[in-house]
Parts: C-alpha cells; structure tokens; sequence
C-alpha cells in the first residue's frame, strides 16, 4: 500500500505578539504545526533574531564583535549599528549595569540609556534587567515609562516581581512581558496563569522557559521546549500558547569554550570561532525545541542562524 | 556550681530544679516533667517553646528566625535555643502545654464517630466475618499515633465499649515526626528511651485511667490490639528503626509475633495476648491496614481512595480485586507544625474561618470556644481557601491585595492577620504568612500528587474514583468544598466524600472481639501493592504541578 502522508496540523496555534511599532515591528509565533514542521502546515511567522548589547555598549574582548561595532562612539551610536546586523530584525538591550553587587548604575542612569536606544533605532526594542529581582522591578517601571508608545519588550517579568512588571509595564504603558520561568512546564504554567490572572490579555505576553548554552544541562531546556509545545498544540493548554523567546547570547558566551583564551587551550583553537559556534549551535537547539525569537551577539552567528531560518522556514 | 531554674506554667503551678552552667533549657524543663511541645525537636525552627524571662538571664543564641526583635526585646526566647548562664525565672504560655491537655481528636468520642463505629461493626459483620472471639472478658484496642494514643476498652463478646481515652504520645519531645524518632532511637539508649516515654508515660497511665473507668478488674483483660504506623510499631517494641528512613526502605518487621501483656509491662492479665497490626512498608503500617478494613474497600466493586491525613498521608486506591497503597510525606503543616501560629487541633484553635470579601474580616469558630490561639489544620484550609476566595492571595499563595490586614515582616514576606494581640489567647498577633502559605501549598500538594500518581501506575484517574474515605484526627472539621478548591482532595460530588475519623483505632477494635477480623487483615496486608513514591520517576513533576491553588491543571477541579 502506497504512504498517505497525513499533515499534522492542530486546531489551535501558538498566539501572536507584536512588538515594536511601524514597518519594522516584530510579529513572533502564530503558528499551528510543531517547530520547523513546514511540510505539516505553514510556519506563519519566521523565528526573529534580536541583537544584545548592554548598557556598557559591547564585548570589544571578541575581534569579530569588535570589528563591527568599529567607530561607534555612544550608546546611540551602538544600538543603531546593532539595529543594522544583517539577518537580526531587532535589538535586545541588556542592562546589567544595574545589578547593584556590580556597577550598581542609578535606575535612572539605566532607563535614560533605554530610552536613548529606543529612540536612536526604527526597529522593536527589548530590554533585559540585571537579574535583581527588586532592582528589576523598579528599573522596568521606569524603563516602560520612559520608552511609552514605543511597544517594547521587557524581558522579564518572574513569579517575585510579575505583578509590578504586568501593572506597570503592560497595563500602564502598552509594553509587552515575557514571562521567564526556571526550565520547569509546572513553573512556566503557573507563571502564566497568574500573569493572565491580573487580566494580561494573551497578546501581550511571551514566555521564556529557561536557557542554557548548549551541553550544560541543555537536555532540560530541549525537554521543557518539547513540551510546553507539545502541551500548547496537542492539548490546546492556552496557559503555554504564549510565544517563545530565548535569551541565546549572555548563556553561551560565558561558559569555558567561549571565554577560555588561546594560551590556556591552544588546541581547542580560535576562541572566537569557539564562541560563534556555541553561540550558533544553542540557538539552533533552542529554534529546533520551538523558540520564536533568540537573542544573540555576535554577527557571524546571527547571520549563520538567519541563513538557517530562512533555509527551513 | 549549679544555678536555680524556676518554670512558671500559665495555668499549671511553679517547677524549680537546679542546672549546670551552659545546660539547655528545653531539656532542663523536659528532665524536670515541664510539658511543651516541641514539633521540631528543638531544633529552633517551629518557634513553639517560647518563655518568657521574668528575672535572671539565659545564655542565647539569637540564630534563629522564629523570634521577632520585638519579642526578643521583650525578653521571650526560643527554649530549645537557651543554656543556662544564671538564675533564672521563667513564664510559659498555657500554649506551649496546652496539648498534652487539651488535645481534640478522634477517639470515638463524637457521636458521628460512634455512628460509624456502629455502623462499621455492624456491616463487617454480615460479610464473613464472625463476631465474637472465643474468649470471655474484656480487651484493649489501641491506635498509637505519632501525635496523639487512643485506646478503646471493650467487652470481648459484646463488642460494648466500656471507655475510651486520648492522650498525646510522650514520645513527641523527641520529635513531632517519625524521621525525628527515628534520628533519637538510633542514639545511645535512644530505643530505651522512646519505648520508655510511650509505655510508661503513654500507655500505661491510660490504661490504668481507662480500667478505673470501665470499673473492671484488670486481670480480666486478655486481649490487647495495637495499630500503629511502622515506625510507632517498631519503637513500642524495640525494634531498630533506622532501616525505615535509609534506602532501600526495608523495615525491621512486617508483621510481628503476639506477644504477652508482660513483655510490654502492660497493667492488665499478664498473660493477655498482644496483637499488632501487620504493616505493608516502612510508611505504610498497621494502622493502615486497620484502618482499611473499617474503610470497607475490601467489600466493594466500587473504587475508593482512602486517604489517611496526618504528619504522614497515607493513600490506598482499591477495591475487593485489588489495593494499592503509598504514603508521602506532607509534613507537620496539617498538624499546625511549620507554620507560625499554628498549632495542634486543642482548646482556641481556629478550625473553621470566613474571611468577609471587602474588609477582609475573619469570622472564625475555635475548638472549645476558647479565644483564638492559633490555627489547627482545618483552620489553615479554610483560612487559605477563603484568601483565594476574596482575591487576598494569588495562586501561588503569595499576597496581592492590600489591606490593613496585611502587612509586611520586614524581610519581604507578607502577613495577615487575624486576630490581634488583645484579641488572642497568647497575648500574641495571630496571622498567615506567605511561607507558612508555601509550606501548606507543599503539604496539600503532597497529598494530591500522591493520589494522582498512584491512579497514574495503574492508568487510572482522579474520576475514576466513586467513594473518597477522609481518617485521621485533622479530618473531623475539613470543610469538603474548601479542600477541594485549593487542590488538596480530588474533586468529586460531595455526596462521594465522607469522614470516617479514627479509623485505625476502629479496625483495632474490630480485631479485638474477632479473630475473622484479624485474619482480614493480614489478608488486606497481603494484599497490597505498596508503591514507593520517591523511586517513581512522575511523582516530582505531579508535585511541582500540585503547589498551585487549586492545581496547574486546573482543569483536574473544573
């Protein structure tokens, strides 16, 4: 008997977010098939790339990144030419300043740079705390504030401070959350049916299950993506429909194979190759699990992994 | 040199004894036969033997958590924390006593009890079952609890009950669970001590208090059933317990010779036969198995869940083809320990609580109207349910609304309260916090992952289930609906619920006046598969997925 191939499509999607605003606003999830699975059913919206920069402007330690980022001179300077890597469609801002048992820069400082981002570039913008939570908290209010109108991305809101992100960022000035849960379905859940317990509607909302470079403790990453997919689309769970971003970059380029110089380790070879190729291969795993948006740094692995979207998708 | 120790009881009379510099206080007491109650052991972590200094000064470590600044300044210390350094007078609040007296639990006392007694006897005994043991005379059933003893004096051929008594197990400064036991018995003369502290200061003054009673000679008792959970089995008889909490989980015994009245220096016929009640596993003992034979899963074609709730949950799913059991652990929460006004179900307990929806004041009912000293488990469920209710706390139980009620700790926990210091019996604020909401969540949760899978080993689930069985002495005031809506018990009709109290000691008497009714169960012993929860791979992710008001997937209580 001849193969039927039956499409596995569902009757329910992944929901859509939209951040930014104007032409280059960003359109993530949507879609109704399993991750990749475009010979099942049409994969609405591409997975989109963000650029990471901090609020210190950018690792000079990696020639390539370096390189790009020649002659920039200030933030607005940096964001614009992160806003222009080919294959990444918007910029991350990470304000790791902030983290008061490091620089501890004043939330005013931080949401001034936030906004001087925003403005200095035409595509979405999404801005990443410094892991505080109560320094977080404070910052994203004042960072939503500052940056009103311009639909951006606070990345993210977690089971300590989602009320304060959800009512300050979302319902008093129209920005979206990204809720973010420790690599656990149980924790990624709860989290959002609280956030859609404060009366967060479900276009305002993404989710992030937790990350991790590439071989260290990935396989709880991979497993967690399976199946809060398989959970979204199999079992319609409206609680995990929430679109996926991944923080890519500030996992993969601190572990030893990215950061381990080439006197200690001659032979693993070019650091920086090292580095692009965790950067790469986790953003890879992390697409193939059913991230819709990763963020990363450098521009050779954002522009391979921008190949490969547009490869497959 | 030696240094004079004054305890003033509230309510009880002065206790002075003399101590060596840097000797603990907790033991000071306890050597001196001053009651308090200890659920952690004196560990410092339960809070619940705070003194007062009325002159003189202790040697203190102020490590601990559970004492405010406040109340440190106003000279209360942690007992278990505190060497002697001085003289010293000390004030003890009647609730740090207050349960060796005042206990409330289920001994067949209440008339639904004794109607389920009745009842149970009654339909035991148009099955197979023959009543009646050959023997003339009397006979004692007991069920020792790791909280709380119960013991029934009954006539053998009757099945009358002559009287019937209560009293918290002398064992528990030792500690409120069975790990703690377990941890002091493997110690120097530990055996001897716990065996010590449940005979002579347990046991046997209950008897001897219940025999006056029955106004009966006690040579004429000679037969004596004890149900008790493994751990309690093994300490009563001396057996080593250490077994029970190291892997791979293999107690001692399963099921034990009778012995005679004398071995256990019992004050009855020194010959009368001792019965226990066979046990299934290291967490699953005889009053289990008692308990299930007054449960009536045996009889029945219908599945039913029998869930024993206590420090321990004990689980059995089943009917008369087959019965699974297993046993997690919920933690002292359901018997107030862990939580911060907490406390065991005895007199000014709140056990059952509305919370007005705009001004967030609680209406509550205390266990023998006594003022408000605390919260016991049925509170602490209707309590928590009623915050969910009004919108005062999130499903994760953390607070969001704001209200003169709530307040913060100043380490960034919140409270609420409900009751204030001059309204309470300790002099006290009476309030929840969001860790002891947590600890509750993570008790709740227990029990229901527990049930979930373990429906799951057989690929079964929760609506699968036609009758709930709810025993053990916290059940008595549960409020149904308000378990059900924050996920602790499986949601069903309420009509498929019911209560049956003591049902370990119930199934003691039963095997009391007949030799069919030990037989079953032994048969029900035999019968059970015992699952180890801790070595079953789902059961974590059930967990995480059950510390949610009411559950993860909340669809399980739509």
């Amino acid at each position: 008997m001849a193969f039927k191939r039956t499409p596995q499509t569902f009757n329910c999607s992944m929901n859509e977010v939209t951040f930014g605003t104007g032409e280059k606003a960003v359109t993530i999830g949507g879609e109704n098939v399993y991750p990749l699975y475009t010979f099942d059913g049409e994969i609405k919206n591409k997975v989109a790339i963000g650029v990471e920069i901090t609020d210190n402007g950018f690792d000079a330690s990696v020639p390539g990144i370096a390189e790009f980022y020649a002659g920039c001179e200030g933030m607005a300077a940096i964001a614009k030419r992160a806003s222009e890597m080919p294959g990444a469609s918007f910029v991350v801002l990470t304000l790791e300043g902030a983290d008061p048992n490091g620089q501890n820069k004043s939330i005013e400082e931080c949401a001034a740079i936030a906004k001087e981002v925003a403005d200095a570039i035409d595509c979405p913008l999404a801005v990443q705390g410094c892991k505080n939570i109560e320094k977080d908290t404070e910052l994203f209010s004042k960072v939503a504030e500052l940056c009103a109108g311009k639909n951006i991305l606070i990345v993210s809101a977690r089971q300590e401070d989602y009320k304060t992100v959800a009512a300050s960022a979302v319902m008093a000035y129209g920005q979206k959350m990204s809720a973010e849960s420790a690599v656990d379905i149980n924790l990624a859940k709860q989290l959002n049916v609280l956030i859609s317990q404060m009366g967060i509607a479900a276009e305002n909302c993404v989710q992030n299950v937790g990350s991790a470079a590439a071989g260290y403790g990935f396989e709880y990453v991979a497993s967690t993506l399976d199946r809060v997919v398989g959970a979204a689309l199999t079992q319609n769970d409206g609680m995990l429909q929430m679109p996926i971003v991944t923080p890519v970059g500030g996992e993969s380029w601190v572990v030893k194979e990215s950061t381990a110089s080439e006197e200690d380790v001659p032979e693993w070879g070019s650091r920086e190759e090292r580095g692009i190729e965790m950067e790469v291969s986790t953003a890879a795993a992390c697409i193939i699990g059913g991230s819709n948006a990763v963020f990363m740094r450098h521009p050779e692995a954002v522009k391979t992994i921008a190949n490969l979207v547009n490869a497959l998708m | 040199m030696k240094y004079t120790a004054i305890f003033k009881v509230e309510g009880g009379g002065d206790v002075k004894c003399h101590a060596e510099p840097g000797e603990n206080i907790l033991e000071i007491a306890q050597k001196a036969g001053v009651k308090i109650d200890v659920p952690c052991g004196g560990n410092g972590t339960c809070g619940k033997c705070k003194m007062r200094i009325m002159s003189g000064s202790l040697s203190y470590d102020k490590g601990s958590g559970q004492l405010s600044d406040d109340e440190f300044e106003d000279n209360w210390r942690l007992a278990c924390q505190a060497t002697m350094e001085a003289d010293v007078m000390l004030w003890i609040p009647a609730a740090a006593s207050d349960y060796i007296s005042g206990i409330v639990t289920s001994g067949l006392r209440t008339p639904e009890e004794l109607k389920k007694y009745n009842e149970m006897l009654d339909e035991l005994f148009t099955h197979d079952l023959k009543k009646g043991v050959q023997e003339k005379g009397y006979g004692i059933a007991v069920d020792i609890g790791t909280t709380t003893n119960a013991v029934t004096l009954l006539d053998l051929q009757t099945g009358t009950i002559l009287s019937r008594g209560t009293v918290g197990n002398g064992q528990i400064r030792y500690g409120a669970d069975v790990i703690n036991r377990i941890i002091q018995q493997g110690r120097p003369g530990g055996r001897d001590r716990l065996q010590k502290a449940v005979l002579e200061e347990t046991l046997i003054p209950l008897f001897e208090k219940e025999i006056k009673a029955a106004g009966i000679d006690p040579m004429e008792i000679t037969r004596i059933v004890i149900a008790g959970n493994t751990t309690m089995e093994h300490l009563l008889v001396k057996a080593n317990g250490d077994s029970i909490r190291l892997m791979p989980f293999q107690p001692e015994f399963l099921e034990h010779e009778p012995m005679k009245a004398s071995e256990l220096r019992l004050p009855v016929n020194p010959d009368a036969k001792v019965i226990l009640a066979p046990n299934v596993g290291s967490y699953v003992g005889g009053d289990i198995t008692a308990g299930v034979l007054s449960a009536l899963l045996w009889d029945k074609e219908e599945m039913s869940l029998f869930i024993d709730l206590g420090t321990n949950g004990e689980l059995v799913f089943g009917n008369k083809d087959y019965m699974l059991t297993c046993a997690c652990s919920a933690g002292p929460a359901f018997e107030g320990g862990d939580i911060s006004c907490g406390m065991r179900a005895s007199r000014g307990a709140i056990d059952s609580c509305v919370i007005h929806r705009q001004t967030l004041m609680p209406l509550v009912t205390t266990i023998n109207k006594g003022r408000p000293a605390g919260m016991c488990g049925s509170g602490l469920i209707d309590v928590i349910a009623e915050l969910y209710k009004v919108g005062a706390i999130d499903a994760k139980g953390k607070f969001i609304r704001e209200d003169k009620r709530i307040r913060d700790d100043g380490y960034g926990d919140k409270e609420y309260v409900l009751f204030y210091a001059d309204e309470s019996a300790t002099g006290r604020d009476i309030f929840i916090s969001e860790s002891d909401i947590d600890n509750f969540i993570r008790a709740k949760g227990a029990i229901f992952s527990a049930a979930r899978t373990m429906l799951k080993s057989v690929d079964m689930h929760v609506t699968d289930i036609d009758r709930i069985v709810i025993a053990g002495g916290i059940g008595s005031g549960i409020n149904m609906e308000n378990a059900m809506l924050i996920g602790m018990l499986p949601k069903a009709d309420l009509s498929k619920y019911s209560y049956i109290g003591n049902s370990s000691l119930t199934g003691a008497c039963a095997m009391l006046i007949s030799d069919d009714a030990t037989e079953k169960v032994y048969d029900i012993a035999h019968n059970m598969t015992y699952i180890e929860l801790s070595t079953e791979p789902g059961y974590m992710d059930e967990f995480s997925a059950a510390c949610f008001i009411p559950h993860t997937d909340s669809t399980l209580f739509e």
